[in-house]
Protein backbone atom coordinates (compact mmCIF):
# COMPACT_ATOMS: atom_id res chain seq x y z
CA UNK A 1 0.00 0.00 0.00
CA UNK A 2 2.91 2.66 0.63
CA UNK A 3 5.07 1.42 -2.17
CA UNK A 4 1.38 2.31 -4.14
CA UNK A 5 1.39 5.65 -2.69
CA UNK A 6 4.60 6.44 -3.50
CA UNK A 7 3.94 5.56 -7.16
CA UNK A 8 4.06 8.48 -9.35
CA UNK A 9 0.93 8.99 -11.11
CA UNK A 10 2.25 9.72 -14.58
CA UNK A 11 5.67 9.31 -16.50
CA UNK A 12 7.97 6.49 -17.11
CA UNK A 13 7.64 3.54 -14.51
CA UNK A 14 4.08 4.84 -13.09
CA UNK A 15 0.20 3.24 -13.04
CA UNK A 16 -0.56 5.03 -15.52
CA UNK A 17 2.22 3.88 -18.27
CA UNK A 18 2.16 0.36 -17.29
CA UNK A 19 -1.73 0.75 -17.84
CA UNK A 20 -1.28 2.10 -21.35
CA UNK A 21 1.17 -0.27 -22.31
CA UNK A 22 -1.90 -3.32 -21.81
CA UNK A 23 -4.46 -0.60 -23.53
CA UNK A 24 -2.27 -0.45 -26.24
CA UNK A 25 -1.64 -4.19 -26.06
CA UNK A 26 -5.58 -4.95 -26.42
CA UNK A 27 -5.95 -2.40 -28.88
CA UNK A 28 -3.41 -4.56 -31.23
CA UNK A 29 -4.66 -7.75 -30.49
CA UNK A 30 -8.20 -6.44 -31.01
CA UNK A 31 -7.07 -5.67 -34.80
CA UNK A 32 -4.83 -8.88 -35.02
CA UNK A 33 -8.56 -10.52 -34.18
CA UNK A 34 -10.34 -8.43 -36.58
CA UNK A 35 -8.23 -8.92 -39.46
CA UNK A 36 -8.03 -12.56 -39.11
CA UNK A 37 -12.51 -12.79 -38.55
CA UNK A 38 -12.18 -10.63 -41.80
CA UNK A 39 -9.86 -13.64 -43.34
CA UNK A 40 -11.91 -16.36 -42.32
CA UNK A 41 -15.44 -14.22 -43.43
CA UNK A 42 -13.64 -13.70 -46.87
CA UNK A 43 -12.71 -17.22 -47.03
CA UNK A 44 -16.59 -18.51 -45.74
CA UNK A 45 -17.64 -15.96 -49.24
CA UNK A 46 -14.91 -17.77 -51.44
CA UNK A 47 -15.97 -20.99 -50.43
CA UNK A 48 -19.79 -20.32 -51.33
CA UNK A 49 -18.47 -19.89 -54.99
CA UNK A 50 -17.79 -23.47 -54.72
CA UNK A 51 -20.09 -25.55 -53.91
CA UNK A 52 -18.19 -29.13 -54.59
CA UNK A 53 -15.22 -28.15 -52.36
CA UNK A 54 -17.46 -27.30 -49.46
CA UNK A 55 -18.96 -30.57 -49.93
CA UNK A 56 -15.35 -32.38 -49.19
CA UNK A 57 -14.90 -29.59 -45.95
CA UNK A 58 -16.55 -30.83 -42.75
CA UNK A 59 -16.44 -28.44 -39.49
CA UNK A 60 -18.08 -30.64 -36.61
CA UNK A 61 -19.22 -28.54 -33.69
CA UNK A 62 -20.63 -29.84 -30.43
CA UNK A 63 -21.80 -32.93 -33.12
CA UNK A 64 -23.35 -31.11 -35.86
CA UNK A 65 -21.85 -30.58 -38.86
CA UNK A 66 -22.13 -26.80 -38.90
CA UNK A 67 -21.42 -26.34 -42.65
CA UNK A 68 -24.71 -27.88 -43.22
CA UNK A 69 -26.50 -25.50 -41.27
CA UNK A 70 -24.95 -22.01 -42.85
CA UNK A 71 -26.95 -19.97 -40.90
CA UNK A 72 -24.84 -21.12 -37.88
CA UNK A 73 -22.15 -19.77 -39.56
CA UNK A 74 -23.25 -17.01 -40.54
CA UNK A 75 -24.39 -15.79 -37.54
CA UNK A 76 -21.16 -17.17 -35.59
CA UNK A 77 -19.55 -15.04 -37.75
CA UNK A 78 -21.74 -11.90 -37.13
CA UNK A 79 -21.68 -12.28 -33.47
CA UNK A 80 -18.30 -12.68 -33.53
CA UNK A 81 -17.74 -9.22 -35.28
CA UNK A 82 -20.10 -7.43 -33.35
CA UNK A 83 -18.40 -8.55 -30.14
CA UNK A 84 -14.86 -7.37 -31.84
CA UNK A 85 -16.48 -4.18 -32.27
CA UNK A 86 -17.63 -3.66 -28.79
CA UNK A 87 -14.52 -4.35 -27.79
CA UNK A 88 -12.46 -1.83 -30.26
CA UNK A 89 -15.33 0.82 -29.05
CA UNK A 90 -14.03 0.25 -25.42
CA UNK A 91 -10.72 0.21 -25.88
CA UNK A 92 -10.69 3.23 -28.62
CA UNK A 93 -12.62 5.62 -26.11
CA UNK A 94 -10.56 4.00 -23.05
CA UNK A 95 -7.47 5.13 -25.09
CA UNK A 96 -8.48 8.78 -25.68
CA UNK A 97 -9.31 9.08 -22.18
CA UNK A 98 -5.83 7.97 -21.37
CA UNK A 99 -4.09 10.60 -23.36
CA UNK A 100 -6.47 13.26 -22.03
CA UNK A 101 -4.72 12.09 -18.27
CA UNK A 102 -1.55 11.99 -20.20
CA UNK A 103 -2.44 15.47 -21.04
CA UNK A 104 -2.82 16.40 -17.89
CA UNK A 105 -6.42 17.25 -18.48
CA UNK A 106 -7.94 14.28 -17.34
CA UNK A 107 -11.53 16.21 -16.72
CA UNK A 108 -12.00 17.02 -19.89
CA UNK A 109 -16.20 17.10 -21.23
CA UNK A 110 -15.34 15.10 -23.89
CA UNK A 111 -14.48 12.22 -21.36
CA UNK A 112 -18.24 12.53 -19.99
CA UNK A 113 -19.08 11.32 -23.46
CA UNK A 114 -16.79 8.91 -24.02
CA UNK A 115 -17.45 7.08 -20.24
CA UNK A 116 -21.19 7.02 -21.13
CA UNK A 117 -20.46 5.32 -25.04
CA UNK A 118 -18.09 2.89 -23.15
CA UNK A 119 -20.79 2.53 -20.66
CA UNK A 120 -23.57 1.51 -23.49
CA UNK A 121 -21.18 -0.56 -25.40
CA UNK A 122 -20.66 -2.82 -22.35
CA UNK A 123 -24.74 -3.09 -22.15
CA UNK A 124 -24.83 -3.52 -25.47
CA UNK A 125 -22.17 -6.88 -25.48
CA UNK A 126 -23.76 -7.59 -22.59
CA UNK A 127 -27.25 -8.00 -23.94
CA UNK A 128 -25.55 -9.84 -26.97
CA UNK A 129 -24.73 -12.39 -25.23
CA UNK A 130 -28.55 -12.75 -24.64
CA UNK A 131 -29.30 -12.78 -28.31
CA UNK A 132 -26.52 -14.68 -28.90
CA UNK A 133 -27.71 -17.54 -26.15
CA UNK A 134 -31.66 -17.24 -27.98
CA UNK A 135 -30.12 -17.76 -31.45
CA UNK A 136 -27.77 -20.83 -30.61
CA UNK A 137 -30.73 -22.54 -28.66
CA UNK A 138 -33.14 -21.87 -31.93
CA UNK A 139 -30.56 -23.05 -34.41
CA UNK A 140 -28.71 -25.76 -32.65
CA UNK A 141 -31.47 -27.28 -30.40
CA UNK A 142 -29.83 -29.63 -27.41
CA UNK A 143 -26.70 -28.63 -28.46
CA UNK A 144 -25.89 -25.50 -26.93
CA UNK A 145 -24.07 -25.49 -23.43
CA UNK A 146 -24.60 -21.70 -22.93
CA UNK A 147 -26.45 -21.48 -19.65
CA UNK A 148 -28.92 -18.11 -19.89
CA UNK A 149 -27.27 -16.64 -16.63
CA UNK A 150 -28.21 -13.07 -15.95
CA UNK A 151 -24.66 -12.34 -14.95
CA UNK A 152 -25.32 -9.45 -12.05
CA UNK A 153 -21.51 -8.57 -12.53
CA UNK A 154 -21.70 -7.61 -15.82
CA UNK A 155 -24.44 -5.15 -14.87
CA UNK A 156 -22.72 -4.10 -11.84
CA UNK A 157 -19.53 -2.83 -14.00
CA UNK A 158 -22.31 -0.99 -16.66
CA UNK A 159 -23.44 1.03 -13.32
CA UNK A 160 -19.90 1.80 -12.32
CA UNK A 161 -18.75 2.89 -15.92
CA UNK A 162 -22.33 5.42 -15.64
CA UNK A 163 -21.58 6.25 -11.95
CA UNK A 164 -17.78 7.31 -12.80
CA UNK A 165 -19.42 9.50 -16.38
CA UNK A 166 -21.47 11.39 -13.76
CA UNK A 167 -18.52 11.82 -11.69
CA UNK A 168 -16.12 12.88 -14.56
CA UNK A 169 -19.21 15.50 -15.66
CA UNK A 170 -18.85 16.79 -11.92
CA UNK A 171 -15.02 17.10 -13.03
CA UNK A 172 -15.30 18.93 -15.82
CA UNK A 173 -17.90 21.60 -14.32
CA UNK A 174 -15.36 22.29 -11.81
CA UNK A 175 -12.67 22.30 -14.19
CA UNK A 176 -14.32 24.83 -16.17
CA UNK A 177 -15.44 26.77 -13.30
CA UNK A 178 -11.25 26.99 -12.54
CA UNK A 179 -10.74 27.89 -15.37
CA UNK A 180 -12.56 31.25 -15.43
CA UNK A 181 -11.30 31.65 -11.85
CA UNK A 182 -9.22 35.14 -12.70
CA UNK B 1 -24.18 37.41 -13.57
CA UNK B 2 -25.17 39.97 -11.18
CA UNK B 3 -21.90 41.22 -10.56
CA UNK B 4 -20.58 43.78 -12.80
CA UNK B 5 -17.05 44.35 -13.63
CA UNK B 6 -15.82 47.85 -13.92
CA UNK B 7 -12.34 47.24 -14.74
CA UNK B 8 -12.27 48.88 -17.73
CA UNK B 9 -13.59 51.80 -16.46
CA UNK B 10 -11.28 52.17 -13.70
CA UNK B 11 -8.48 51.63 -16.50
CA UNK B 12 -9.59 54.47 -18.31
CA UNK B 13 -9.46 56.64 -15.31
CA UNK B 14 -5.62 55.43 -14.44
CA UNK B 15 -4.98 55.81 -18.30
CA UNK B 16 -3.57 52.27 -18.22
CA UNK B 17 -3.77 49.49 -21.10
CA UNK B 18 -4.27 46.04 -20.16
CA UNK B 19 -1.12 44.51 -21.31
CA UNK B 20 0.23 47.39 -18.44
CA UNK B 21 -1.78 45.66 -15.83
CA UNK B 22 -1.41 42.18 -16.86
CA UNK B 23 2.29 42.71 -16.78
CA UNK B 24 1.99 44.33 -13.04
CA UNK B 25 -0.51 41.98 -11.66
CA UNK B 26 1.42 39.15 -13.01
CA UNK B 27 -1.83 37.81 -14.59
CA UNK B 28 -2.61 36.85 -18.55
CA UNK B 29 -4.03 39.28 -20.79
CA UNK B 30 -6.36 36.14 -22.07
CA UNK B 31 -7.53 35.50 -18.23
CA UNK B 32 -7.86 39.74 -17.65
CA UNK B 33 -9.95 39.92 -20.67
CA UNK B 34 -12.14 37.58 -19.23
CA UNK B 35 -12.39 39.35 -16.10
CA UNK B 36 -13.46 42.95 -18.11
CA UNK B 37 -15.76 41.26 -20.08
CA UNK B 38 -17.73 39.62 -17.10
CA UNK B 39 -17.47 36.05 -18.32
CA UNK B 40 -15.14 35.13 -14.82
CA UNK B 41 -17.10 32.92 -12.72
CA UNK B 42 -14.77 33.99 -9.65
CA UNK B 43 -12.06 36.16 -8.65
CA UNK B 44 -9.44 35.34 -6.41
CA UNK B 45 -8.69 37.66 -3.23
CA UNK B 46 -4.97 37.30 -4.26
CA UNK B 47 -5.69 38.45 -7.69
CA UNK B 48 -8.17 41.02 -6.47
CA UNK B 49 -5.17 42.33 -4.11
CA UNK B 50 -2.92 42.69 -6.92
CA UNK B 51 -5.69 44.57 -8.94
CA UNK B 52 -6.60 47.08 -5.80
CA UNK B 53 -2.72 47.65 -5.14
CA UNK B 54 -1.82 48.20 -8.83
CA UNK B 55 -4.57 50.66 -9.63
CA UNK B 56 -4.86 51.94 -6.41
CA UNK B 57 -8.54 51.33 -5.78
CA UNK B 58 -11.09 49.44 -3.68
CA UNK B 59 -12.82 46.36 -4.48
CA UNK B 60 -15.65 48.15 -4.92
CA UNK B 61 -14.43 50.73 -7.24
CA UNK B 62 -13.72 47.68 -9.36
CA UNK B 63 -16.98 45.26 -8.49
CA UNK B 64 -20.83 46.38 -8.35
CA UNK B 65 -23.61 44.21 -7.78
CA UNK B 66 -27.04 44.68 -9.52
CA UNK B 67 -29.65 42.15 -8.43
CA UNK B 68 -30.74 39.70 -11.34
CA UNK B 69 -30.80 35.97 -11.53
CA UNK B 70 -27.32 33.95 -11.54
CA UNK B 71 -27.16 32.46 -14.49
CA UNK B 72 -25.75 29.01 -13.84
CA UNK B 73 -22.72 27.35 -16.01
CA UNK B 74 -23.48 26.82 -19.31
CA UNK B 75 -25.06 22.48 -19.88
CA UNK B 76 -21.52 20.49 -20.86
CA UNK B 77 -23.42 18.38 -22.99
CA UNK B 78 -23.33 20.72 -25.21
CA UNK B 79 -19.84 21.04 -25.44
CA UNK B 80 -19.12 16.78 -25.19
Amino acid sequence: MRQLRMMRALGPGSVSSFLKVILDVVFAGLWIAVGAVGLMMLAGLLLSFNPELINQISITVAGTDVLAKWPVMAGSFLATAAYLAGLLVIVERLRKIFATLTAGDPFHPDNVTRLRVIGLALAALELGRYVVWIASAWLLPGKTRVEPDLSLTSWFSVLVVFVLAEVFREGARLRREAELTI
Amino acid sequence: MPIRVNLDRVLLERRMSLTELADRVGVTIANLSILKTGKARAVRFSTLAALCRELDCLPGDLLDYEPGPADDMPDLDGEA
